[in-house]
């Protein structure tokens, strides 16, 4: 790949970075509130990313690593009135562990049979949250979550808990990036090239698939206890099966094996969907249309795609010229 | 007293009712470059998966330096000693070919995802030493310039070389090549049957399945042959060129 190409991705990146710090001083609340959830979302297919991108280990049930963290931390801050920077780290732990365990015999399947079965499992929970009602309350919900604060010092507006969230999801993209680029990602990379070339290299590959998998459940628990916090109420209905295919599509959108294209496409798929609502019953059909067009002239992505776009255009230019 | 790098005792695998290796008793002596050979079918590429553990064995032992390696785990033993290449080299095709080569050095690294996510003191001194060995065998065979490009760019020969720099820089004892010739023009056989000799000259014991018979003389020796997962015959190139089972498995007995 030519250089020029990494710098102009860096330039992007940077200029993103400029407007997500700007973003809330503009002081609009419309779309302050839309990036806080954009920021959880992010971190949810920055797993994901992890987990399909790099690893090449389908999941269509990342709902359901979502819709824990949401949960354990509700109930425990509700019914149970602890500390929520208690409840999410003890959220993310259990999720990690029941991850871990629904890993051992899932992770075993490959390929369509693995989207089958990551399917079932998030089928199997969304149906968990809603029938565990003395838990998690039904179908209505558990309301009077508490927000968070530090000390004296609340997330209680949208433009403190904006901060928040995109810290978060900045250290996220940040611990992604470097395993990325590591003997660890190296091996997560191997087993999407080849699973038989990477145990002849010595790379325990059911160990780093679960590893993996654990990990994205980590960053969708995280994200899951973030969201309940800002909204101060959760029922069953955002952790529903089809919400993992959305984030399957973020992922794809954003570029699969691009961490930062993760952010770029779940920016994009929520941006779509709030304009396409004015559109009415037409929205699914132009969610549809956008997404087949991206995958044939872009198949690898928004952000490699839009890049490469401009590496063509530039060479047409370059060419006139001479 | 011969020194044996890796003995077979006895050993089998079945496939439902297909004995690909068919209780085979050999045994290959260290820093020596031997070859296995036999019509296809034979069971050549059975055997090497027995021996890396991509396959247990039905029954039989697998010895190597004087341990026993059934029930030790693929990835296991790469880490005791032994390398291979694959008959369709197996790159990881969108990682450069440098990353390629570090990939190889995995067995001989430790940090994890944590060292990684943090980048702790160990992980930046293991990066290092890890890009420093996978250019040192790149070089070694002969493909430093090409680094920094993607593996499945790489014309079909080299890629075959990158296979084998990948495979030693695990830094084994036993090197395990799966047709390493096939599919090479003369010129880049010739380079190849250099390399081989270079590296037995690291004190690394080179067993290749081959149908070159040229090469196969040529750089071999000793020679294996097996023929419907039976071992048939071994002995040095001439005498295995002699050999009236050889050439009857090899030309079939009733031709003439």
């Amino acid at each position: 790949m030519p250089k020029r190409l990494f710098r102009w991705q860096y330039a992007l990146v940077a200029l993103v970075f400029a407007g997500l710090v700007l973003l809330p001083f503009s002081g609009d609340a419309y779309y302050t509130a839309i990036f806080i959830i954009i920021a959880i979302h992010s971190m949810l297919v920055i797993g994901l990313c992890l987990l399909m991108g790099y690893t090449g280990q389908v999941s269509l049930g990342h709902a359901a690593f979502y819709g824990m963290g949401a949960f354990i931390s509700a109930i425990l801050t509700v019914t149970y009135n602890w500390s929520p920077w208690l409840a999410m780290p003890l959220a993310a732990l259990s999720t990690g562990v029941i991850a871990y365990l629904i890993g051992l015999p899932l992770l075993r399947l490959r390929g369509n049979y693995l989207a089958m079965g990551t399917l079932g499992m998030g089928i199997i929970f969304f149906i968990l949250f809603n029938e565990l009602d003395q838990y998690t309350g039904g179908p209505s919900g558990l309301p009077g979550v508490p927000g968070l604060s530090v000390g004296g010092f609340s997330f209680d507006t949208d433009f403190r808990y904006y901060y928040l969230v995109w810290s978060v999801c900045a250290v996220m993209l940040l611990v992604s990036w470097n395993i990325i680029r590591s003997r660890t990602g190296r091996a997560l990379r191997a087993i999407h090239g080849s699973e038989a070339a990477s145990e002849a290299v010595g790379i325990d590959v059911p160990q780093f698939k679960i590893k993996v998998f654990v990990l994205s459940a980590i960053f969708a628990s995280i994200a899951g206890s973030l969201y309940v916090h800002y909204l101060s109420y959760v029922s069953p209905n955002p952790f529903e099966f089809m919400f993992s295919i959305r984030l399957v599509v973020m992922a794809v959108i954003g570029g699969l094996a691009n961490i930062w294209g993760a952010v770029f496409g779940t920016g994009a798929v929520t941006m779509m969907d709030q304009h396409l609502g004015t559109f009415g019953e037409l929205d699914v059909i132009l969610f549809g249309l956008i997404l087949v067009l991206v995958m044939i002239f872009m198949p690898r992505g928004l952000v490699p795609g839009i890049v490469g776009l401009w590496e063509k255009w530039k060479n047409r230019r370059t060419k006139a010229k001479a | 007293m011969k020194d044996y790098i890796l003995s077979l005792r006895n050993l089998r695998r079945a496939f439902g009712g297909i004995v690909a290796v068919a209780d085979v008793s050999l045994d290959i002596e260290a820093n020596k470059i031997v070859a296995i050979i036999g019509p296809n079918g034979a069971g050549k590429t059975t055997l090497f998966n027995l021996i890396t553990g991509y396959y247990l064995p039905t029954r039989g032992e697998i010895w190597f330096q004087n341990k026993l390696l059934n029930g030790v785990s693929a990835p296991k033993r790469v880490e005791m000693g032994i390398a291979r290449t694959f008959q369709h080299i197996l790159l990881f095709p969108h990682m450069t070919v440098l990353e390629n080569v570090m990939t190889g050095r995995h067995s001989r690294s430790r940090a994890g995802f944590i060292e990684a996510a943090l980048r702790l003191p160990r992980f930046h001194r293991e990066e290092e030493s890890i890009t420093l060995e996978a250019t040192r065998y790149l070089n070694l065979v002969g493909l430093g310039q090409y680094a920094g490009q993607e593996a499945i760019s790489m014309p079909y020969g080299q890629q075959k070389l990158i296979a084998i720099a990948r495979a030693l820089a695990s830094e084994p004892k036993l090197l395990l090549l799966d047709e390493p010739g096939a599919g090479l023009n003369t010129m880049e056989k010739r380079d190849l049957t250099d390399l081989l000799q270079r590296i037995k000259e690291m004190s690394i014991t080179i067993v290749l399945v081959e149908h070159d018979m040229d090469m196969v003389m040529r750089v071999a020796e000793w020679v294996i042959v097996l023929d419907v997962g039976r071992k048939l015959a071994e002995g040095t190139g001439a005498q295995i060129q002699r050999d009236e089972k050889v050439i009857a498995a090899y030309l079939g007995e009733d031709d003439l």
